[in-house]
């Protein structure tokens, strides 16, 4: 492949195009296993999407910074002095060395560790060691800084997006903001994060992951997390007496990729993993009726539970659960999961500490619930090393054509609980990244 | 604070008595076999009623004046933070019960594992009846066909004197594990 990936790409379009069909619910598994395509992928979705780096809680002050990534890129996350934010490609302009090492931090700079090229908190390159002997005035430096991506945020959620052309991020959530403030508008005074970011190596591409955040309750109950489940019960109630819920909806944005599903009014499986004191203050609590007035109802406020939720491509965060976080991607074949856990600012102190507790029983690399997702996306994985498994078409069907945009409660398309819908729409957007070199095709 | 081991005490203690280190040693022998042999219950069993299982988050943070790890602990997240395992006898048990459902999908095949256990050093604890404990260990997992992982790092455990057949209970245990970023798809085993 050239190293555009645009011009001459292993792929053609026309070959894309057959890969996915919104229209019949069908999968190529060549989707998530193809070195080639993940190579468009990392030029035509990651490095055209708006990607989540963290929240605005992570870097208060001047100066403080967060390594982290956009797609495979490294990226430093820097506020500056006048509260905004500044994202630039971790690399020095001269070798390519890294410019910040640790995972977090306050600089006053950054210094290169190869030979002291020191950039200012913007990413501005501000001194070159015997510049005046070396380079005798011949370099102009406002030419030699890190690439600068764009940023924005959303309720507290910093995004980045290294494509100059793009929408905005307001436009790029699209109508998907009423579910995404489900979680983040339920106080005036917002959310903040839980310090500490686990990170953890899944060997299995970053689709599964974001789509079963997107759109996949269906796991839930059935099989996958049984034993999460029965993690939770009290004594004396088993496995056999809980009751899955089965009423609930799934909602597909009009564009982007994103999507959510949840329960209505039956709190047992957010119950089963977050307990009652939890559960109590998301549906009945005077924090909760707060919710309901800022959302505009009861519904949104406190009748909406164990919802699950992407913003394409990689951002995922249960609402309720409160656990957020970047599949980043590493190849076709591993993601690196970034998450870290929000709470209501204005919270009492003893549910950010029962929110911090919980997130680390059930959804975290040791959580009773998430240990059980790796172990599906591994498996896949491996299978797909196979000749005949690699491309085989898999069903995404449910829920095909039951989809309605006039439901009384809840605005956008919208469908049952157990649905693919938001899944064929994530993948389909998938398809348009990938085949759509321009915005003014692509844009919403 | 991750941890309420003092490195520089332990260091600066005398070694425990030939006895009392073969007995302690013999206790985390027979734990680890039990975890290798899958025999949950009888594990669940050491952990004392005020059990605190822990495994803080692992950082790079830069070094100022050789300080980073365990002079003032910046590498770990504290006990307000996110971490691996922050868990009470009431959590354990539902793992425990996870373990037990069948349905556990991330050991059920069961990981094959080898817990090996060194470098134990032993000083008084602050209650009159516990130890507190220092030592090292090297978890080997293999799992399914193909899988391996190998975890290594420091445990920092707060012994009890128990009318056991082991003779002691665990009371704490604090695991500092030498991945910033875990390097597997879980952590569905103890250390």
């Amino acid at each position: 492949m050239n190293a555009e990936g645009t011009n001459n790409p292993a792929w053609s379009n026309e070959e894309i195009k057959k890969l996915v069909s919104d229209e019949n619910g069908i999968l190529d598994a060549r989707i998530y296993n193809d070195q080639a395509l993940y190579e468009l992928e990392l030029e035509r979705v990651f490095a055209r999407s708006w990607i989540l780096l963290g929240h605005e809680s992570h870097i208060p002050n001047t100066g403080d910074f967060l390594n982290t990534y956009i797609g495979e890129d490294p990226v430093i996350l820097v506020r500056q002095k006048d509260a905004s934010l500044r994202v630039f490609l971790n690399q020095c302009r001269h070798r390519g060395m890294k410019l910040s090492r640790d995972d977090a931090g306050n600089a006053k700079a950054f210094v290169c560790s190869y030979h002291g090229w020191a950039h200012d908190i913007s990413g501005k390159l501000v001194d070159v060691p015997f510049e005046k002997q070396g380079h005798c005035n011949r370099l102009d430096k406002s030419e030699w800084s890190p690439l600068q991506a764009r940023v924005d945020t959303y309720r507290g959620l910093i995004f980045a997006n290294w494509d100059k052309e793009a929408p905005s991020l307001d436009e790029y959530l699209s109508d998907s903001k009423p579910y995404i403030d489900i979680m983040f508008n339920r106080s005036a005074a917002g959310t903040e994060a839980i310090g500490g970011i686990q990170k953890w190596v899944v060997p299995a591409n970053w689709k599964f992951a974001a789509e079963q955040f997107c759109s996949d309750m269906y796991h839930a109950g059935t099989m996958s997390h049984l034993s999460g489940i029965a993690a939770g019960l009290p004594d004396g109630v088993e496995l056999k007496d809980v009751d899955i819920p089965t009423n609930g909806n799934q909602f597909r944005a009009k564009w982007g990729g994103h999507g959510t599903g949840y329960y209505i009014d039956e709190p047992g499986l957010l119950s089963a993993i977050m307990g009652p004191v939890i559960t109590e203050y998301v549906t009945d609590s005077p924090q909760a009726r707060i919710a309901s007035e800022r959302l505009g109802s009861e519904m949104f406020g406190q009748r909406v539970l164990a919802q699950h939720m992407t913003i394409f491509p990689t951002c995922s965060f249960l609402p309720g659960i409160n656990t957020i976080r970047t599949w980043h991607p590493r190849g076709p074949n591993e993601i690196e999961v970034w998450a870290f856990i929000v709470v209501d600012a204005d919270a009492p102190d003893h549910i950010k500490e029962e929110f911090r507790k919980q997130n680390i029983r059930t959804f975290s690399a040791g959580g009773v619930f998430e240990q059980d997702d790796g172990e599906n996306w591994v498996e896949i994985q491996k299978v797909f090393k196979g000749n005949k498994a690699r491309k085989t078409k898999l069903n995404l069907q449910m829920g095909l054509g039951d989809s309605r945009t006039d439901h009384p409660d809840f605005p956008g398309r919208i469908g049952g609980v157990y649905n693919e819908d938001a899944a064929r729409g994530l993948y389909q957007h998938w398809l348009r990244m990938m085949t759509e070199p321009s915005w003014d095709t692509l844009k919403p | 604070m991750a941890s309420h081991i003092d490195i520089d005490s332990i260091v600066s203690n005398p070694a425990a008595d030939i006895a009392l280190q073969h007995e302690v040693e013999q206790f985390y022998y027979r734990e680890a076999l039990l975890l290798d042999n899958i025999k949950y219950e009888d594990w669940f069993a050491l952990l004392d009623d005020d059990i605190h299982y822990y495994m803080p988050i692992r950082r790079n943070a830069m070094q100022r004046q050789g300080r980073a790890r365990s002079s003032d602990l910046a590498e770990y997240t504290n006990q307000h933070e996110f971490a691996h395992f922050d868990e009470d006898k009431a959590a354990m048990a539902g793992r425990l019960k996870k373990l037990l459902s069948d349905f556990s999908w991330s050991e059920n095949p069961a990981s094959r594992t080898r817990h090996t256990v060194s470098n134990v050093m032993i000083s008084k604890g602050e209650e009159e009846n516990t130890l507190n404990v220092c030592s090292s260990f090297i978890v080997y997992r293999n799992r399914l066909e193909t899988q391996v992982d190998l975890f290594a790092g420091e445990r920092h455990d707060v012994l009890r004197r128990a009318d056991n057949k082991l003779g002691f209970k665990i009371a704490s245990r604090v695991i500092l594990i030498d991945q910033s970023t875990i390097l597997s798809n879980n952590i569905s085993i103890f250390f």
